[in-house]
């Protein structure tokens, strides 16, 4: 059961810093900053990709990083993150600090201890 | 073959390779120019169509070269080696060592050059083709002459050798061509099957190929390669099909890029036009190519390479090549010892999809090159293979992972395996590594905004930043680099890290302490200092006024003058408008050259503990400043604490504060306002005014510190107790404190705030302003007197409350004509409690504010003056109070008691005489009876008995007994008298009591006067006498009036009994009539009581109701009563 778990999660600001982090072998998790800001790289690339074809009219949505309907859990993500963002005082660009989504985001991930 | 060339790139598969090395002894700098000028020759044009390009390397492992059939630009075609000669007899055995080195490439090598340098004499006449003499390093002039010829020759024996190949076609005996760790494989295989023939064939192909492209020849190339695709797919002879297919790719890559894909890297920039050129002629010849019958034979292989029409058929379309990439390095992955193959056509690829701008794709193949195991690597190849990484994730724009490997690298370069770690080298690429984790050294990146990037890498990395620069011996750049952590990841740290942090900060600048200068690396990076401006963070700046008594004051008349010189217009708007901005910073009063001007900062401590900051002060410019710098120490997680920062302007002039500077843990920093757009700041410029003197005021009484009865600080004398009536003298001394000799001039000015009674305050000028002015150090005194004079009197609410409080106890009118019996009370009741205090308190205030205008050297010049004022409160507070006044009647009509409740309400003790009394003590609040007995007073002996004189004698009798106020002894000196406070009490009370009455009573009883309770005897049954005597001494008649005397009986229990008819018998009437008795005239009545019984009794003389008009007061009318006491003849007595 735990094969399919996360062992991080990552939600990134548009300006390219970490609103939230999580990992579950906290010792190392120094490593999953690390994964996590290298594989902005594609993000990136995407976006510009996406700038480019559209002109001044950026879209942000990237379309599917990654076989997201394989996990539910990304849908689960998303719906807290949402939540997150519809929070009235939440200020859009400070990191997450929700209960409710720590809560999901832990059942998403392994179990390790 | 395990040293991939990283440098690769799909072109090179058309250069030929040439070495050049040194033999024998070269000078490394002579090689390298010398080398430089034969890799200038990169391209060599043949017979107007063909080129040829070449390769040049100084370096070959020989290993590589094996790999030449493989890939027949591996293969080294030429040899150029460079030598020195000094004489002709070295140079045996200098040819012998080019030979020694041309066997080491033997196997490969189409032609070799010698280049002997330093030579000369009949040696060098002799012709050698390959051999060349120059007599020294400078003179070489047609080095590159001879490198094109040799080049031309190498391109003989290539296109020789391609046409030996290519036109070998019949099958004869097709020799197999295979990689160095195949040879064993092929050992006793047979060679006669078609498999293997069509193998050779195959690989035949693909090495023909080889040579076609590295002969110019692009679309044979392409044609060959496609034919060697075919035939070795049939065979599933995978290495050689990977090569086939990637040399596909290179022609293609070739034709579709002839600006090549390598980018800046190699040093082939002098010659992209000419391959332009030269591939647009060649492509036109590559269509003749395409129409030859023989090529369109073996042509039709892979399907989508002719879907576009007008194209060079056999070239791959760009995405084809990549997919053809893809096959030819899962091919190659099949083989182990293939893997620095694969790993160069993943770097070719990569660099041919960063051409195209497909970026994700060749990240795929970088992943894949991550993964490709090369063996046992050297630590430096690690770094090596780390750092292409990162320059090819660079190169695709992926700078993250780009940076991610570049860190990898430098951590590579100090692995903890290396014997001397290289921190240098590791430093440099840490610093390489900064974009890409978008992270400026510069702190002003990050004074604005949400923090830019990812805090916990970023700190990572600067903590190694910190760490390689203390191991490479540069502690001032650790210093930097923690300085930058700290101020710009403040936020991120946790408490324990700030800690650590700044624990480490400590320990470097105990040895380097930080500074603001600008590092300079020796790469040219500037490093800009770091200030710190969150330790402390300053939250606003405040520049401080002068205190009241310095603040300079413009004379008004001058004023007008500068307006004048400023606009013929008395208001302008537009000029105001101008300054609009400056005005908004121009702060609106003034400092003084010379005097100390303070600006205060509320600072804020984020630190977890306490903070210590040194040396902290202000920058300022426009005007010379001496700054006094302060220490303070913050403590942990502070609330706004306000700092004051002073310094003193050395000249006049306007002055801006741009910022502050500090020392934090051993770093200084400068912070400037501009840089810091979170502080509040009211304006920042402010006029500094030339220098004025200073005067000190002092007094001879005790400076009072709390005053606040007045809006503005002075500097204030309070006197605690003036008491009523009190006079002073008080001194004030001005102290000129100025260090610089100034003349000042004093102009005092005194001013009232109330308006009060009298002379309040006196003062003589003359003497004082005879001393002016003042020199530096000099003082002088003016004298002040306080002469206070207040009347308490008339205040019957104060009457009141003291009666209502519990001291006065009876409650009756204190004006009541009839005898008071008072209830015993305590004699004396401290009053020690506060609050019963307080309501004693009744203290008049004075208030008056003097003022003393002064002014002197420059500043006088330009108008200003200084403004001292000394506050002067004088509180007066009577010294006794009367609380209560009462009288008691004294056993004699002629004498009485006065009561006086005396409360002293001052705080010192208070000595009361009167006359004929002994002197009362009292202390402080405390309050006491006085009993004094007086004589009732004769006013018909006074001289004048008008109503004037009855006011004026009153005093002058009662002084006798307000003797008694001998005021406390400390203000006994002032002379204190409360005279006007008593009058007032005493006049409405006493008057009535103490004087005689105008109507004077006597009873006489058996010829007896009968008064003071003397009891007068008789016999029962003997008539007893009764003489009412009326002697008026007022002023008018009296009269006609009617007595009735009524006996009673006092059983002394509260019962009267005045049913004494059995008892007492008058002898004539028990009514007394007197008729009008005219001033100073007496009347007697005369009358007989008879006692029938023994008894005391008692005489009740009342007037009958009918009887006088009661225009005259009551107390005129009180008779004494008389008591009898009526006794049976005793026997012995009548014996």
């Amino acid at each position: 059961m735990n094969t399919n778990m996360a062992v991080c999660i990552a939600v990134i600001a548009k300006e390219n810093y970490p609103l939230y982090i999580r990992s579950v072998p906290t010792q190392n998790e120094l490593k999953f900053h690390y994964t996590v800001h290298t594989s902005l790289d594609v993000v990136e690339e995407k976006i510009s990709a996406v700038g480019k074809a559209l002109g001044d009219q950026r879209e942000l949505y990237l379309g599917l990083l990654y076989p997201t309907e394989d996990y539910k859990m990304f849908r689960k993500l998303h719906n807290s993150f949402t939540d997150v963002m519809c929070n009235p005082f939440h200020n859009p660009g400070d990191t997450i600090q929700s209960k409710a989504f720590d809560g999901i985001v832990s059942g998403m991930m392994v179990q390790t201890a | 073959m395990s040293v991939p060339d990283y440098m690769q790139c799909a072109e090179d598969h058309q250069t030929v390779l040439v070495v050049v090395q040194p033999v024998g002894i070269v000078p490394e700098d002579q090689f390298f120019k010398i080398y430089k000028r034969i890799a200038s020759v990169s391209q060599v044009n043949i017979r107007d169509s063909q080129r040829i390009l070449i390769r040049y390397r100084h370096h070959y492992l020989p290993e590589n070269n094996e790999w030449g059939d493989f890939q027949t630009h591996r293969k080294v075609v030429g040899l150029i080696s460079i030598t020195t000669c000094a004489t002709s007899k070295e140079w045996p055995q200098t040819a012998e060592r080019f030979h020694g080195q041309k066997e080491v490439y033997s196997s490969t090598l189409y032609d070799s050059r010698l280049l002997v340098f330093g030579l000369s004499g009949e040696i060098t006449e002799q012709q050698r083709t390959d051999v060349a003499f120059y007599p020294s390093f400078e003179e070489c002039s047609d080095v590159e002459k001879r490198v094109e010829d040799f080049v031309e020759s190498i391109y003989i024996v290539l296109e020789s050798k391609r046409l030996d190949r290519a036109t070998d076609k019949s099958g004869d005996k097709i020799p197999l061509l295979c990689v160095p760790f195949e040879k064993k494989d092929f050992v006793g295989l047979d060679t006669d099957s078609r498999h293997y023939k069509k193998r050779c064939q195959g690989r035949m192909r693909k090495h023909v190929g080889d040579l076609c492209l590295q002969a110019g020849m692009l679309q044979d190339a392409l044609v060959h390669y496609h034919m060697a695709v075919e035939l070795l797919r049939g065979v599933n002879d995978f290495l050689w099909l990977g090569a086939a297919l990637e040399g596909l790719c290179s022609a293609s890559v070739i034709f579709h890029y002839p600006g090549g894909t390598a980018g800046k890297m190699m040093g082939r920039k002098q010659s992209i036009s000419q391959p332009l050129d030269a591939g647009k002629r060649h492509r036109a010849g590559a269509q003749e190519v395409l129409i030859d019958p023989g090529a369109l034979t073996t042509n039709g292989i892979s399907a989508d390479t002719s879907t576009e029409i007008g194209r060079a058929k056999n070239c791959l379309s760009p995405e084809d090549i990549i997919e053809k990439y893809k096959e030819a390095i899962s091919y190659y992955g099949k083989y182990k010892n293939a893997g620095v193959i694969e790993l160069e056509a993943c770097v070719k690829a990569v660099r041919v999809l960063a051409i195209q701008k497909r970026a994700r794709e060749a990240s795929d193949f970088l992943q894949n090159a991550v993964y490709i195991n090369l063996g046992q690597l050297s630590e430096e190849e690690k770094i090596q293979r780390y750092s292409i990484l990162s320059e090819l994730y660079e190169l695709i724009g992926f700078h993250r992972k780009s940076a991610f490997f570049k860190r990898v690298a430098a951590m590579q370069c100090v692995a903890p395996t290396i014997p001397e770690p290289g921190w240098r080298a590791c430093y440099k690429l840490l610093l390489e590594t900064l974009p890409g984790y978008s992270l400026s050294l510069d702190p002003k990146d990050f004074s604005k905004g949400t923090h830019r990037g990812w805090a916990a890498v970023q700190m990572r990395l600067l903590h190694e930043l910190v760490y390689a620069s203390r191991r490479m011996g540069n502690p001032a750049l650790s210093v930097r680099h923690l300085s930058f952590l700290l101020q710009t990841m403040l936020d991120f740290l946790s408490d324990q890290e700030k800690k650590e942090v700044t624990q480490s900060l400590e320990n470097y600048t105990s040895k380097c302490p930080g500074g603001m200068e600008i590092i300079t690396l020796p790469d040219g990076l500037k490093l800009p200092p770091v200030p710190f401006t969150k330790l402390p963070i300053v939250r606003s700046v405040k520049l401080l006024n002068l205190p009241v008594s310095l603040r300079p004051h413009k004379v008004k008349g001058l004023l007008g003058q500068n307006i004048s010189n400023a606009s013929p217009f008395i208001y302008s708007p537009i000029i105001m408008h101008n300054r609009g901005e400056e005005r908004c910073k121009k702060i609106d009063f003034q400092w003084v050259q010379g005097d100390v001007c303070e600006v205060q900062l509320m600072v804020y401590n984020p630190m977890p503990y306490e903070l210590r900051v040194e040396n902290m002060g202000l920058l300022t410019s426009g005007v010379e400043f001496e700054s006094l710098p302060a220490a303070l120490s913050l403590p942990a997680e502070s609330g706004l604490y306000p700092v004051t920062l002073v310094g003193v302007p050395r000249t006049a002039g306007n002055i801006t504060v741009n910022g502050y500077h500090t020392s934090v843990f051993g770093v200084t920093s400068d912070c400037l306002l501009d840089g810091l757009p979170s502080v509040k700041t009211s304006g920042c410029l402010v006029e500094v005014i030339p220098a004025l003197p200073r005067l000190q005021l002092q007094t001879s009484l005790p400076r009072s510190g709390t005053l606040c009865t007045l809006s503005f600080a002075l500097v204030s004398t309070h006197l605690r107790k003036l008491h009523s009536n009190g006079s002073m003298r008080v001194s004030v001394y001005f102290d000129q404190i100025l260090l610089h000799p100034r003349l000042a001039t004093l102009y005092p000015n005194g001013k009232f705030l109330e308006k009060v009674f009298g002379e309040f305050l006196s003062w003589e000028l003359d003497e004082a302003l005879s001393h002016l002015p003042l020199k530096p150090g000099q003082s002088v005194t003016l004298t002040v007197n306080i002469k206070v004079k207040l009347d308490f009197s008339g205040q019957e609410n104060l009457l009141q409350d003291l009666n209502d409080d519990g001291i006065s106890v009876t409650g009756l009118p204190i004006s009541s004509p009839l005898r008071q019996v008072l209830k015993p009370r305590a004699e004396t009741k401290p009053v020690g409690s506060e609050s019963s205090k307080a309501e004693y308190s009744h203290i008049k205030t004075l208030e008056a504010v003097l003022n003393f205008k002064y002014s002197g050297g420059a500043g006088k010049v330009e108008g200003y003056y200084r403004e001292l004022s000394l506050g002067v409160h004088v509180d007066v507070e009577p010294s006794v109070f009367f609380t209560r006044v009462s009288t008691l009647p004294a056993t004699s009509t002629r004498h009485c008691h006065l009561l006086l409740d005396i409360f002293n309400p001052t705080e010192h003790e208070l000595t009361v005489r009167a006359k004929n009394n002994q002197d009362l003590v009292l202390h402080a609040s405390e309050c006491q009876r006085m009993a004094i007995q007086v004589d009732k007073f004769d006013f018909e002996s006074l001289p004048q008995p008008d109503q004037e004189s009855i006011r004026f004698s009153n005093p002058k009798q009662l002084e006798e007994e307000r003797q008694h106020a001998q005021g406390c002894q400390i203000n006994s000196k002032l002379g204190i008298c409360w005279k006007a406070s008593v009058e007032g009490v005493l006049n409405q009370l006493v008057l009535e009591h103490l004087q005689l009455a105008p109507l004077q009573w006597d009873v006489l009883v058996n010829k007896k006067p009968c008064d003071c309770d003397v009891i007068a005897d008789c016999k029962v049954g003997d008539a007893v006498s009764l003489e009412v005597k009326l002697t008026n001494r007022s002023k008018n008649s009296v009269g006609p009036l009617a007595l009735n005397v009524v006996p009673y009986q006092d059983y002394q229990n509260g019962v009267q009994n005045y049913d004494l008819e059995d008892g007492v018998t008058f002898i004539g009437s028990n009514t007394f009539y007197i008729d009008t008795v005219k001033p100073n005239e007496s009347t007697v009545c005369e009358g007989a009581l008879l006692f029938l019984y023994t008894g005391d009794f008692y005489l009740s003389i009342k007037f009958q109701d009918d009887s006088a008009g009661r225009e005259l007061p009551l107390a005129w009318f009180t008779l004494p009563s008389v008591h009898i006491r009526a006794l049976d003849t005793p026997p012995q007595a009548g014996a």
